[in-house]
């Protein structure tokens, strides 16, 4: 867990100067590049929530809504 | 008294000339300002487009030998269907109105045996009470089969599960803020929930950064359903020679049958089953998401989610340790109990799953991809959860899209899962009774998990080819097969196909 906060903090710190420019978007504007699952992706991310103690932090359902977890 | 009333009005004049010049001023402000916005509108793009549909489907299975509702023992065998449509709106340049809604149609074997000593259609039953279960078919004395591994006929067995979700979303002019709104609706045959919620997010950085927050309610109310014998315990008034239990042979570990009017009988542990119907969740997410360079971004999600109410699930039967068992059935087959060759006996159970009222619940998500070329792209993801139950778990996935043509994608996929067990979770008749707290639900488990998958998808981004007068934008299939090292294995199959109003 440690490791893990000490990562996001550096590529935080890290990331803070670079600007990319709307121009230089192409990339990062392709569809697979989309930071969220893919619609398709909801009945996996369902039937894991059933089947599974943990969900949330992805951007989706955190709980509620069914008699599941 | 004139030369009062003279200054006077010379004092209102000075003032009312001032008030009207920043009145102007104000007036000539507003009216540049929104000739800037109207400057700003001609040259916005659209939200979205034109109105896209997404018709979704999927056929999911599994089987194991942990069914929760038998106590932790028994067949999991399960298929579900779930066609969805979501329908996203643009309503104007700048809001977005987006419809989901679908069904989840089951069949489950585990299920089915919240009342296994149904008669399977040759109704030999005789039940005339006026209450909502299952058991009006339920066979009398000495005729009964039931068992964890043998899927009974109840109408347990098969239940549709719908649901309906109204998204609205306003971006402002710029597009640096937008603002959401949703609210939902569902019900199965024992639960029903209403869903409220609203978000904001922020772009920065020329919209290299992004700063989301979102809370989300759910209010939810059991219909609760309970394992028959433990229903017909109190319809019956805990007396075995009433009701259900009327000429009912009940056995004990050796295979004799009981004296119901003698000091060792059976009976449940508690006397009351649910006493708060109500199941609530919070949640609050924050998102945060960076472009790192032209060709990788990242994002971070943290959730608190809190949840009151009765948590566990009142279809889930209890077997104790440290009392004795009774059954009904064949007293040849109760020991072979827990194998699959017993077909014909089961176990009364000591109470339903019983857990805390409340719970916090902490996942921490991270998203990370990267453009490799333009035929690959990496996608990753990894969460660490905990929560107040003693559950933690770690999460790790990775995708690695692949384009082998310019309408055709290859998705393959991993994901890696492991959890720790909950602290109330104990196997089949592992439990004591003199827990405050007990489940026998292997979702509540100390697990690991393997799932790979493969995906196709054909997009035209021109959306050319003609369907219902709609364009085709995309079509995709995905195969996932999902194995659990306490044997549980699943496969789940999607499709999707994305047409747009041209």
């Amino acid at each position: 867990m440690k490791k893990v906060l000490i990562l996001i903090v550096a590529i935080t710190t890290l990331s803070s100067c670079v600007v990319v420019k709307e121009y230089q978007k192409v990339n990062i504007n392709d569809p697979d590049m989309a930071l969220t699952a893919n619609k398709i992706e909801k009945f996996e991310t369902n039937f894991q929530i059933y089947r599974e103690g943990a969900s949330g932090a992805n951007g989706g359902k955190t709980g509620g809504g069914c008699g599941c977890n | 008294m004139e030369v009062k009333l003279a200054e006077a009005v010379v004092v209102i004049k000075m003032v009312m000339k001032k008030y009207v010049s920043i009145l102007f001023l104000f007036c000539s402000v507003i009216a540049f300002s929104q000739k800037e916005n109207d400057d700003s509108k001609e040259y916005k793009k659209r939200v979205l487009e034109s109105t896209e549909v997404d018709f979704l489907m999927s056929y999911y299975s599994q089987d194991g030998n942990h069914a929760s509702v038998t106590g932790g023992v028994g067949t999991e065998e399960l298929t579900d269907i779930t066609p969805t449509i979501i329908v996203s709106i643009p309503l104007n340049d700048d809001d977005v109105l987006t419809i989901d809604a679908g069904i989840s149609a089951y069949t489950s074997a585990s299920s089915s045996n919240l009342d296994p000593f149904d008669s399977s259609g040759a109704s030999q039953g005789d039940d005339d009470d006026d209450d909502d279960d299952d058991d009006d078919d339920r066979i009398l004395a000495g005729n009964i089969e039931g068992s964890p591994w043998v899927e009974s006929s109840g109408a347990s067995k098969q239940d549709i599960w719908s649901s309906v979700n109204i998204n609205y979303s306003h971006s402002s002019d710029d597009r640096n803020k937008i603002w959401t709104a949703n609210v939902g609706f569902a019900a199965e045959y024992d639960y029903t929930s209403i869903g409220f919620g609203g978000g904001f997010t922020k772009l920065f950085n020329e919209k290299n950064t992004e700063f989301g927050i979102k809370g989300q309610l759910y209010l939810d109310t059991w219909s609760p359903k309970y394992p028959t014998e433990l229903d017909s315990y109190l319809e019956a008034g805990s007396n075995l020679n009433n009701g259900f239990f009327n000429g009912l042979d009940i056995l004990n570990q050796n295979g004799d049958i009981i004296d119901k009017n003698g000091a060792e009988v059976w009976s449940p542990i508690n006397s009351t089953l649910i006493d708060n119907k109500s199941r609530n969740s919070y949640s609050v997410s924050l998102s945060f998401s960076q472009i790192l360079t032209k060709n990788s971004q990242f994002s971070l999600f943290f959730d608190v989610v809190q949840q009151n109410g009765w948590l566990s699930n009142p279809m889930q039967r209890i077997y104790f340790s440290d009392r004795p068992n009774y059954y009904v059935g064949n007293s040849a087959s109760i020991s072979n109990y827990t194998s699959k060759e017993n077909i014909d006996v089961f176990q009364l159970a000591d109470d339903i799953e019983r857990l805390p009222d409340s719970r916090i619940k902490i996942p921490i998500g991270m998203r990370y991809n990267h453009y490799i070329n333009e035929k690959l792209t990496l996608r990753t993801y990894y969460r660490y959860y905990f929560d107040d139950w003693g559950i933690n778990s770690h999460t790790a996935n990775i995708e690695l899209p692949i384009k082998i043509s310019d309408k055709f994608t290859l998705y393959p996929t991993y994901r890696y899962y492991q959890q720790t067990a909950a602290d109330y979770f104990a196997p089949f008749e592992s439990n004591l009774s003199t827990q405050d707290f007990y489940t026998s639900d292997y979702d509540l488990s100390k697990f690991d998990s393997n799932q790979y998958g493969l995906g196709i998808k054909y997009s035209d981004i021109l959306a050319k080819t003609e369907v219902f007068n709609f364009g085709l934008k995309s079509i995709d299939l995905r195969y996932n097969s999902y194995s659990r090292s306490d044997g549980l294995n699943s496969g789940i199959i999607s499709f999707g196909i994305k047409i747009v109003n041209k």
